[in-house]
């Protein structure tokens, strides 16, 4: 049975879809079981966007490139959600959002939808209900999700997990050092931009663009589409436009050959493992006697009184009779 | 006739340090001495030892390196200027206000204009419908230029104009409004702010980016120094860095460094140093720390001239450093207000002991609302007393030669000093701008000081100390926005149908031009427009089709004032209550700390987001200069619990009702809204009777404010 709250969401009531994602993102258990159901439902009304995720260092240019980008989609008679991953402030404390203050002219327009997530709280935290949040924009309508993430940690690997095409940020210079990023993020690539091509930078954005053409040039790609690397200043209309017939080419490419598909499902599979663990886990979590047990075994593990192995199938028992 | 130690034997300074201890029952002296803000060290006792090496000890007034002052006779000669900030409602409101100063002993006129004009919108505009007239006067056309000036003879009246973004259109006002008052420009005396650089640091009254900003500049001084002799083209201002939360020393190596930046761009438009660098004055903001400002301004002038020196100027007049100063207004309390009086006074002393060529001095309403009639004369009076009933003015630099002020004058220089090489570093002041890095390290120092007076480790009377529940009576200026923003949407009406539209158009083009090709003067093309009856807002537009409009650069500190709290036991409750929350709720309690309209007082909106969310809060920022519809908008996407308003500028009776109704327009009527800033108490209940759940203003300490939003949120989620 349809729920009302996925017929509001699917006619464009943006306080329902956010009240939604605030279900999905929450740590509470009777939240989870809720939002299980209603992105199920969901699922029926999604796909039907392009899924974009942008990644680089904090300060390279990705909510201010987001919003030249999204405001040239929504010229283009697109319906734009942005959804924005921020670094939590470190220790305990919660987090400063202020992606909405470099997409000012963005957050202004009716058809878009702008939601930042804080990361903070347990295990990567909300960053890991984006893909289910994907799914909700899709249902109410919105036909490009961009996703913007920080490329330190872990989040990166979440979010390329779960979009059509992963888009990479770089800084002019410094090519050698891949500027904190871990190598392996060149992997994930789908396109490459080296922003803030203007002003001084101009010389060295080109020498970067060389140097990561040549390090893209050693990993092995896949025989329909080798990673584009372009230069872009964000505050250059055109340098934007030309981003975007770089990554709507790849979209009729993988459309007409099936990969986008493949890639799809794929993801999906990747989707179902993670919500078994998730399941799983909350399930540890909510029997107090399975929890209990597992706090007692920590302690004979540790004393040696129990193999590692004999204690996890203890607790998988206690788990099947919970 | 022998010298006096033959005869006596003075005691050594180790005497001294036996006895202070002695006083101090064992501890050491060293205990005494304090640090300040700027991480200069303040000694209980200075004595010769303090100045040796110090080159500058025996210098003198009116001579390089003027560390002693701009005359040779300073105010022993001539006293300072009294010249107070001023501006509210109409034009008509405030050239009445201007007279009757005038006639009360006000010896020149400061013009403070709305937020509206200040950004380069017309009163029409829908974006300003909260900003008419309310934080300064309204000016739209050369007409209300008219009527501002009326009966004030500009060619003998200096005038001083608190304009930076919508800088051509008002100096061109106000040069065709002499024009038409049989004044020509070359008569016209005063001064225009036109100091871009610290808006995008601290005052936020910015229109295009900071390329074309300085362009215009350029554009000024080169006009100003054939057409204007008598006129500053720029005051470069420290001021509002200090209101904004600088130390002295960065506010003395930013405003220095911002000096040298517009020096380059005067002389890349190709222009010789003498012929503008006397037209160059400055600004300095005079807070409590009372020596410390004092050295602040003697440093200054010699860093200056240091700085104009490199650039081999011919003419002394180049190198000598003139200035404005207003006392602090962040200084003054809306608690117990009329201790604000003698607050004023401390500083306007300080100003005087410093040097200024002017004054203004704060009114002791200024932390409720603007100045009331009554307490603008009590501040205007404030320096008549100093002038003429102390013999504060019989004597040059009187500090000079005091152990304590030459060698504090000598740290806050070499302080400065180096914080103005990492500004050089980086490229200059407009290279530093982009990075962020001067706003970031004054909000940093804003944090810190809310944190220490939040914990009363700085204390202010009536506060955090000694705080009385009398309340006492004040009047309070009030301006109706809504009727202001209609007569003057009349009078552009009646301007446009009035004028030479064909001409008119031809000319704003011409501006686009100019501001397209890069050749010719934005101030010339921008005379001929007002001429023909153009508004400010046309004139902005026209380059801001070129230009485009600058957009802040939003970046926050976090944990500055979280670390000052560490094991403070009133702040782990609160963490431990948003623990509790988040246990109950899912998620933090989170709120949306917006800025609404033109006003652009970022301060208080900066510190309170920072503290909640080190406290445990998520913060979400709007966008300065957001409207009503906008900020609903973000609060129902983000799905906060609570949009906090920070509203200093005085557009809350009009801005935070369309709010509440924005809200329930969205389905959002849940959301709590909250109210910060600078609100009359008498304000209070009609923003309750709106919905307004809460009203924090001045003085408000952030941990109070975290645990009762906490309440209120919890109080609604009922748990
Ligand atoms: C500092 C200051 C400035 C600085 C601003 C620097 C900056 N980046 O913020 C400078 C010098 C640039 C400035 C300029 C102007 N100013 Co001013 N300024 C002040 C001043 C002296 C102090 C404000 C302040 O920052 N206090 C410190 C902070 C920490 O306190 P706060 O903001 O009040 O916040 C506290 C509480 O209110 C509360 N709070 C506030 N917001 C929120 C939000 C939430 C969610 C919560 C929980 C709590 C909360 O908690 C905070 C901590 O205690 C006030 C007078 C005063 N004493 O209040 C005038 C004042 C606000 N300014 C005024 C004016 C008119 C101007 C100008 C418009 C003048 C002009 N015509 O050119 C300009 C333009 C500025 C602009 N762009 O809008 C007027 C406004 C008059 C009115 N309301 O009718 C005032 C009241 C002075 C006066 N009496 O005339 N100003
Ligand atoms: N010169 C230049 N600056 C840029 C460009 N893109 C972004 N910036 C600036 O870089 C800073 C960080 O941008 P932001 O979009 O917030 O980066 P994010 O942290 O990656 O989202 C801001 O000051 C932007 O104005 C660009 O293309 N050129
Ligand atoms: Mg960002």
């Amino acid at each position: 049975m349809k729920s009302e709250r996925l017929t509001a969401i699917r006619s464009g009531n943006k306080r329902t879809l956010a009240k939604a994602i605030t279900l999905l993102e929450s740590s509470l258990d009777e939240h989870k079981e809720e939002s299980r159901e209603l992105v199920d439902e969901a699922l029926a009304y999604s796909g039907k966007s392009l899924r974009i995720g942008i990644t680089g260092v904090p300060g390279v240019g990705k909510s201010t490139f987001i919003e030249a980008l999204g405001l040239h989609l929504l010229s283009d008679g697109f319906k734009v959600a942005v959804l924005a991953v921020d670094p939590s402030s470190p220790l305990t404390g919660g987090s400063i959002l202020g992606d909405k203050t470099r997409m000012e002219l963005l957050s202004r327009e009716k058809s878009a939808f702008i939601r930042p997530s804080p990361t903070s709280g347990s295990l990567g935290g909300v960053a890991q209900k984006t893909r289910e949040t994907i799914l909700l924009c899709e249902a109410a309508g919105y036909n490009i999700v961009l996703i913007e993430t920080v490329g330190v940690g872990q989040s990166e690997y979440h979010v390329s997990g779960m979009v059509d095409f992963f888009l990479v940020m770089m800084l002019p210079g410094g090519g050698d050092e891949l500027q904190g990023l871990k190598k392996g993020i060149l992997e994930l690539a789908d396109g490459m931009i080296i922003n803030k091509c203007d002003g001084d930078t101009i010389q060295s954005a080109n020498i970067s663009k060389q140097q990561y053409i040549s390090a893209l040039g050693l990993l092995s790609q896949p025989e329909y589409w080798s990673t584009p690397v372009l230069t872009c200043s964000s505050f250059d209309k055109n340098d934007v436009v030309k981003v975007w017939n770089m990554i709507s080419e790849y979209f009729d490419l993988v459309k007409n050959n099936g990969e986008l598909e493949n890639r799809r499902n794929k993801q999906n599979v990747d989707w179902m493992n993670a919500l078994i663990k998730e399941v799983l886990i909350g399930r540890l979590n909510s029997s107090s006697e399975v929890r209990s047990l597992l706090v007692k075994l920590e302690g004979s593990v540790k004393n040696m009184e129990i193999t590692p192995y004999a204690a996890a199938s203890e607790v998988i028992h206690a788990l099947d009779l919970s | 006739m022998g010298s006096l130690e033959e005869k006596v034997k003075l005691p050594s300074l180790d005497d001294w340090k036996e006895l202070a201890k002695v006083q101090m029952k064992g501890r050491s002296v060293d205990d005494l001495v304090s640090q300040n803000g700027e991480g200069i060290l303040v000694k209980p006792l200075y004595t010769e030892n303090d100045i040796e090496g110090i080159s500058f000890r025996d210098s003198l007034p009116g001579l390089p390196p003027y560390i002693r002052g701009t005359q040779a006779t300073m105010y022993a000669g001539r006293p300072w200027t009294i010249r107070q900030y001023a501006g509210f409602s109409t034009a008509e409101a405030s050239n009445a206000f201007y007279k009757k100063t005038l006639a009360g002993g006000g010896q020149g006129i400061s013009v403070a204009f709305d937020l509206a004009t200040h950004r380069g919108y017309d009163s029409d505009h829908p974006r300003v419908s909260g900003d008419v007239g309310k934080a300064g006067v309204a000016i739209d056309t050369v007409e209300d230029m008219k009527i501002l000036f009326d009966q004030i003879p500009l060619d003998k009246i200096s005038v001083s104009m608190t304009m930076n973004g919508a800088v051509l259109p008002i100096l061109a006002g106000y040069i065709v409004a002499a024009e038409e008052q049989g004044v020509s420009r070359t008569d016209l005396s005063g001064t225009i702010q036109n100091d871009i650089l610290k808006e995008f640091m601290v005052r936020n009254t910015y229109i295009y980016p900071p390329g074309p900003s300085m362009r215009i500049i350029g554009d000024i001084i080169t006009y100003c120094s054939m057409e204007m002799p008598r006129f500053n083209t720029i005051s470069i201002s420290g001021y509002h860095m200090q209101e904004a939360g600088a130390d002295a020393a960065l506010e003395l190596a930013y405003t220095l460094a911002d000096g040298k930046e517009y020096i380059r761009t005067a002389l890349k438009a190709g222009l010789g140093i003498d012929d503008f660098a006397p037209r160059l004055s400055f600004f300095w903001g005079i807070g409590m720390n009372f020596y410390m400002e004092i050295a602040k301004m003697r440093a200054a002038r010699m860093l200056w001239h240091d700085i104009v020196d490199e650039f081999k100027p011919i003419n002394p007049k180049s190198g000598i450093l003139r200035t404005h100063c207003q006392t602090s207004g962040w200084s003054l309390t809306e608690q117990d207000p009329y201790n604000n009086v003698v607050r004023t006074t401390i500083e306007a002393m300080a100003a005087v002991f410093g040097g200024t060529q002017s004054l203004h001095t704060n009114a002791l309403d200024e932390a409720i609302a603007l100045p009331s009639e009554f307490a603008a004369r009590i501040a205007r009076n404030t320096q008549l007393i100093l002038q003429e009933e102390t013999s504060i003015t019989d004597v040059v630099d009187p500090w000079g030669g005091s152990y304590m002020m030459e060698s504090l004058t000598d740290q806050i220089a070499s302080k400065a000093l180096d914080l103005m090489e990492e500004i050089e570093a980086a490229g200059g002041m407009a290279k530093a701008i982009e990075t962020g890095l001067p706003k970031l390290r004054i909000e940093e120092a804003a944090a810190k000081k809310q944190a220490r007076i939040d914990r009363g480790e700085e204390v202010i009377v009536g506060v955090n100390k000694y705080t009385t529940t009398e309340q006492d009576e004040v009047d309070v200026l009030e301006i109706d926005n809504e009727q202001v923003r209609e007569s003057q949407i009349n009078r552009i009406k009646e301007i446009k149908a009035k004028r030479n539209q064909e001409a008119l158009d031809g000319v704003l083009d011409d501006i686009s031009n100019c501001a397209k090709s890069g050749t010719g003067n934005l101030l010339e093309l921008t005379i001929e427009a007002m001429r023909l009856r153009a508004t400010v807002g046309e004139v902005s537009d026209a380059m801001e089709s070129v230009f485009g409009r600058y957009k802040a650069q939003t970046q926050t500190v976090t944990g500055v004032y979280g670390d000052a709290y560490q094991d403070d036991q009133g702040w782990m409750e609160i963490k431990t209550a948003i623990e509790r929350f988040i246990e109950a709720e899912g998620r933090r309690p989170r709120m949306l700390v917006c800025k609404m309209g033109q006003d652009g007082h970022d301060r208080g909106a900066k510190v309170v987001a920072t503290a909640f969310a080190d406290v445990g809060f998520d913060v979400d920022l709007s966008p300065m200069f957001s409207t009503p519809e906008e900020v609903a908008k973000q609060a129902v996407e983000n799905d906060v619990h609570i949009v906090g308003v920070s509203s200093l500028a005085g557009s809350h009776k009009s801005l935070v009702p369309q709010l509440i109704t924005e809200l329930k327009i969205l389905d959002a009527k849940e959301v709590i809204v909250i109210v910060g800033g600078v609100i009359p108490k008498k304000d209070y209940q009609e923003l309750f009777d709106y919905g307004v759940k809460c009203i924090f203003g001045p003085g408000t300490p952030i941990p109070k404010a975290a645990g009762e939003v906490l309440d209120i949120i919890a109080d609604i989620h009922s748990f």
